[in-house]
């Protein structure tokens, strides 16, 4: 199926959902205002189903929106995606009746901020950005650049275990084997890793100063669902409302245990952040910790008890019972 | 009359500056472009410099900001005020950026005149740099300015090429040239060439807002609570589009205390947050509409009925910077009623 074609089904079967009120609300990516961007399209008109895309630049993660939306929402899913709707299932925080999960096979999203370090250039100043097969092709200045398709994934994408999602209602075009090249996705964690104990704690005072808390990191995430932070809590006061850079780390330490168990590795706080701190370096390590100690993948098998919120009788620990 | 200074001599100028001000110009080196103190050597800021993410408000309007220390022993409690405020000067200021702060002035200069804000300004002087390369989220010639335009700053630069074109906008920004060494007389051709510069970098400016009877109109739909939900629905509810917004200057105040002793410090708040409004029995904007809508008519007709300027100079860093990409100019021109002049 070309891409058109996916596009165009995605469109006709969104419509259909619509029209034969399967569903309330449709949840997809339509074309941004700014170049090489998508936005969320959240609609109940069936008109607006037109504007849906499948393309490189999907990069959200729109299982966010279904905490928020009362009804039935047909929305559409990467594999990413479908890992934290699943894992918001088993929350109790979304009800798998009153989601039709439009599943998007995935070859991994483009990262802008990649393309521009390579291109020397800013996205708004590049002419074109295509991908061809295992290639990306940028046009700037009248001339071509082609880059390995590698260099410009997110980091998670590179690493990602499902590129198609396992749970869905509807499946758009053929499946796509994952292909996780954990090795390249790790290469900035792993140069962290090779930093002493004392410069890697300087390096995260560096990158924590810049910190504005906006919480654009907390409100993206899917798995941050509270409807009460505790960074906004007064009393008592966990951290500081001011953004001094030790309680910013405090608060990304805190949220990243909070999410231990329900973070799929998506990789939002980190696009989100605008000013650049590399918050996948922290929840990662969280992810693989959790898959170490407790053989756990959030959000990958609809049937798994979660993590955190369960236990059996039988378990080691005898204050449990 | 105008003067013009090779970019060849920028170092030296910003360090003959540094003697008297502390001087702050564009910088990357914290991992996000942002003003930062001028370290005596990096002037490669002149090549990839369009806007930064962090706006120069900051130096006036920090992100948090202590005002004052306390402590109790035997006689009672002290107080201990901020350090004089020192001698700033902020080079390379977009206009957009400089217009922001000529609007929110209106604010902190209103029947309450705000002490730290005003003394930081009123030692602050603003060298702006016209933009040759403006964003594609960029919409300053929608309201009324350009992306040349030196009304807000007391020196304004012209690129011109290998060179800039200086104008002395203000008395304070003629007695800063006064000093210097590196000037020279400008020709009718360097006159021409900044002209031409000025008119390109307009026309570079393409995204619109349609700013007539804007406050009208809004007036028009504050209870189009259909429309409001509709506009609001993808908005995350981040701090990204006020706190780095350079007309954007609502503020918290929190005490940090330790034992005897504490500081007050006040930071940068944001209408998005739940927590803005909260109050003992209710919150009156808890639902996401209400806060996109306090936002966008704070901006375009509260502000403007105050003050009788737009609180907007069409940065765009609210379109370019949103995870989403909310745009404010769609949302504006997606307005429902029409209202008659």
């Amino acid at each position: 199926m070309t891409n058109r074609e996916a596009e165009q089904r995605l469109r006709d079967e969104a419509k259909s959902l619509l029209e034969s009120a399967k569903v309330d609300y449709i949840v997809g990516f339509a074309d941004g205002s700014l170049k090489f961007h998508t936005t969320p399209l959240i609609t109940r008109n069936k008109d607006d189903v037109d504007h849906l895309v499948i393309n490189p630049f999907m990069a959200s993660n729109l299982a966010k929106f279904l905490t928020e939306l009362e009804g039935r929402v047909g929305i559409v899913a990467k594999g990413c995606d479908s890992r934290s709707i699943v894992s918001l299932v088993q929350d109790n925080k979304v009800s798998r009746e009153k989601v039709v999960i439009v599943g998007i096979p995935c070859r991994g999203m483009i990262n802008l901020s990649k393309i521009e370090q390579l291109a020397g250039k800013e996205s708004d100043e590049i002419d074109d950005i295509t991908r061809q097969g295992d290639k990306v092709v940028v046009k700037l200045d009248g001339s071509e650049k082609e880059i390995p398709v590698k260099e410009v994934l997110f980091d998670h994408c590179l690493a990602c275990e499902l590129p198609t999602p396992k749970e869905y209602d509807l499946l758009i075009d053929e499946p796509i084997p994952a292909t996780p090249d954990e090795e390249a996705s790790q290469a900035k964690i792993n140069k962290l890793e090779e930093l002493s104990h004392h410069e890697r704690w300087r390096f995260w005072q560096n990158e924590f100063s810049r910190c504005i808390r906006c919480y654009a990191c907390r409100n993206v995430c899917p798995a941050c669902y509270c409807q009460r932070c505790f960074v906004e809590e007064a009393e008592p006061q966990w951290i500081l409302s001011i953004p001094k850079w030790q309680d910013n780390l405090i608060f990304q330490i805190i949220r990243n245990i909070h999410l231990a168990g329900r973070c799929t590795d998506c990789g939002e706080c980190e696009r989100a952040c605008p000013v650049n701190i590399p918050l996948r370096s922290l929840s990662k390590e969280m992810y693989d910790l959790v898959g170490e100690l407790f053989g756990f993948k959030s959000g990958m098998e609809i049937d798994a008890a979660p993590l955190l919120t369960h236990y059996e009788l039988e378990e080691a620990e005898d204050f449990f019972r | 009359m105008n003067q013009k200074i090779s970019k060849k001599d920028i170092s030296k100028l910003l360090d003959e500056l540094g003697k008297e001000f502390k001087v702050f110009s564009p910088s990357r080196e914290s991992g996000v472009t942002t003003f930062a103190e001028w370290d005596g050597r990096d002037s490669s800021f002149l090549e990839w410099y369009r806007n930064t993410v962090i706006s120069p408000k900051a130096q006036l309007q920090p992100l948090y900001e202590k005002m004052f220390s306390f402590h109790k022993d035997k006689e009672g409690y002290h107080l201990e005020l901020p350090p004089p405020t020192d001698k700033k000067l902020i080079f390379g200021i977009r206009p957009c950026d400089a217009k922001a702060l000529t609007i929110i002035d209106k604010t902190f200069q209103d029947t309450y005149q705000d002490p730290y804000y005003l003394d930081k300004r009123k030692n602050t002087l603003l060298v702006g740099l016209g933009c040759t390369n403006p964003y594609d989220s960029c919409f300053c010639t929608s309201l009324g300015l350009s992306p040349t335009q030196s009304s807000d700053v007391d020196l304004m630069l012209t690129d011109i090429g290998d060179e800039f074109l200086i104008e002395a906008v203000t008395d304070r920004g003629m007695k800063l040239i006064k000093k210097t060494s590196y000037l020279k007389e400008v020709t009718k051709t360097d006159e021409a060439k900044a002209e031409e510069a000025r008119r390109q970098a307009s026309s570079k400016v393409t995204r619109r807002l349609d700013t007539k009877d804007l406050a009208k109109r809004l007036l028009s739909s504050f209870d189009d609570q259909d429309f409001w939900e509709k506009v609001s629905n993808k908005c995350i509810s981040c701090g990204i589009c006020t706190l780095l917004c350079p007309t954007c200057y609502c503020f918290d105040i929190s005490d940090e205390l330790v034992k005897k002793e504490g500081s007050r410090f006040r930071s940068g708040d944001s209408c998005a947050f739940p927590v803005y409004t909260k109050m003992p029995m209710e919150n009156p904007r808890l639902e996401k509409w209400r806060r996109v809508r306090q936002k966008v008519c704070h901006k375009y007709e509260f502000y403007p009925m105050s003050f009788e300027v737009i609180a907007c100079s069409g940065c765009g860093r609210c379109i370019r910077l949103c995870p989403v990409n909310w745009d404010i100019t769609q949302i504006l021109a997606s307005l429902p009623v029409k209202v008659k002049a």
